[in-house]
């Protein structure tokens, strides 16, 4: 037997835990907030689930590459291994144990560092490309704001230049300032926009 | 085994997965693959295990095994709720798990919009009209013609930033307004490239920053077995 919902009680779902959590926020009255509050718990955990199908979900992918065999089984298999493995030795010694330490410290923390780390050598290779495929008034700008605040940083530490610190701030606390908040704004907005095309439910990314 | 044994050990690892992760600026590799699976792994496991901690074992199996009857009895909807997600991890079950979904996207979606209401929109209208006033300058000590020139460039820049993002076109078969809107386009697009600039310098400063940690540490631990038999 094949189970189908329709779309409607899905959506019905949708609209209407959204409208009880998004009122909660604008009007104060107590069956709102208590009915909000238990949703936003009762959404708390059901992350934590989706978080462990997340994890489960990609075990599963990995079984199967291990079974297909070849090369990407071999690091298909140290993944599997070293997921069950911190898995086992943080939920058995605990989060702030010191062999979940060891592991935060000496494995976790050396990739991520090291990632962030080539990230540098990435980004000037990527406004080196740039500059080879598209030289525009405006890239010009953009290299030469960052290029002044970089030199402007370093200068002011090694040189005493109160007025070419002053001038850094002034770009990065005035200046730049107007276009920061412009993409605040405009992120809030899509995510207002985006928000409410599921709660009028255009838009239903659970259906899938 | 001896905790110095371990930290030794450690260091080692984290010295060998360090150049693992560098050999990238090589090209892809089989070491840099390593380093990544190793990582993905460890990175997985330890958040499941964080969120079974800090979220499922307080908030919902350690009131249903050694609660009150009380207790036991608030924790069966998200009980059954999280039966039926967990049902997603089999492709043939999954579709029991969609009620579950439209429930986590609708307060989800909620809990954005009034993030980004609360917690953004609002607070940046009102910081820009905080740049005009004029108790504040007199508190910060500031001059008000200064603070008054700064807010309205400021002001001018958000403002023309967001035109530049949301109209740019809209006007582009009237010739009368197309000029002044071109205008304002291109201010909107310098202020987004000054903007831009001040962003990636941040950025690049802090992962260079890290980079030179990185260095230094390989640098170090090549340096703690050199000086010994030197």
């Amino acid at each position: 037997m094949k189970l189908r919902l329709r779309t409607p009680a899905l959506s019905a779902i949708a609209i209407v835990s959204g409208a009880i959590v998004l009122l909660g926020y604008f009007i104060r009255i107590p069956l709102l907030s208590g009915l909000r509050s238990v949703f936003l718990s009762w959404a708390l955990i059901l992350s934590a689930i989706a978080l462990v199908v997340g994890v489960l979900n990609l075990f599963n992918v990995h079984i199967n590459k291990l079974k297909a065999g070849g090369e990407q089984a071999f690091f298909s298999g140290i993944l599997m291994f070293s997921l069950v493995v911190t898995f086992v030795v943080v939920v058995f010694f605990g989060l702030t144990s010191q062999a979940s330490l060891w592991i935060f410290n000496y494995l976790l923390l050396p990739v991520e560092a090291s990632l962030v780390g080539i990230l540098a050598i990435a980004l000037l290779y990527a406004l080196v490309r740039l500059f080879y495929r598209k030289l525009s008034l405006f890239y010009i700008i953009f290299v030469a704001t960052a290029f002044f605040v970089l030199a402007a940083t370093a200068m002011t530490v090694w040189f005493d230049l109160p007025e070419l610190g002053f001038l850094r701030d002034w770009v990065t606390q005035t200046w730049s300032l107007g276009g920061t908040r412009a993409i605040l704004i405009g992120v809030s907005l899509g995510a207002i926009a985006t928000g409410l095309r599921v709660l009028l439910g255009a838009d239903r990314p659970y259906e899938g | 085994m001896d905790v110095s044994l371990l930290d030794l050990i450690g260091g080692f690892l984290a010295f060998f997965l360090t150049l693992f992760v560098f050999s990238y600026i090589l090209g892809d590799n089989l070491l840099f693959r390593l380093a990544i699976h190793l990582f993905v792994g460890v990175s997985a496991g330890f958040v499941a295990a964080a969120v079974f901690y800090s979220v499922i074992w307080p908030q919902l199996l350690r009131p249903l095994l050694l609660g009150t009857l009380e207790e036991r009895l608030l924790v069966v909807v998200p009980l059954i709720l999280s039966l039926l997600l967990l049902a997603k991890a089999a492709p043939r079950l999954s579709v029991i798990g969609a009620p579950v979904m439209a429930f986590l996207v609708g307060v989800g979606a909620a809990t954005i919009v009034g993030g980004a209401l609360l917690g953004t929109l609002f607070p940046q209208i009102q910081a820009s009209l905080n740049l005009f006033d004029p108790n504040a300058a007199g508190k910060a000590g500031v001059n008000f013609g200064s603070m008054l020139f700064n807010g309205g460039l400021i002001l001018v820049g958000t403002a023309v930033t967001l035109v530049s993002f949301q109209f740019g076109t809209r006007f582009s078969n009237n010739p009368s307004l197309q000029t002044a809107w071109r205008a304002v386009y291109l201010v909107g697009r310098f202020f987004v490239a000054v903007t831009f600039g001040v962003i990636f310098a941040g950025v690049y400063s802090a992962v260079l920053t890290v980079l030179i940690e990185r260095v230094n540490l390989l640098v170090e631990f090549i340096r703690s077995f050199l000086v010994p038999i030197g």
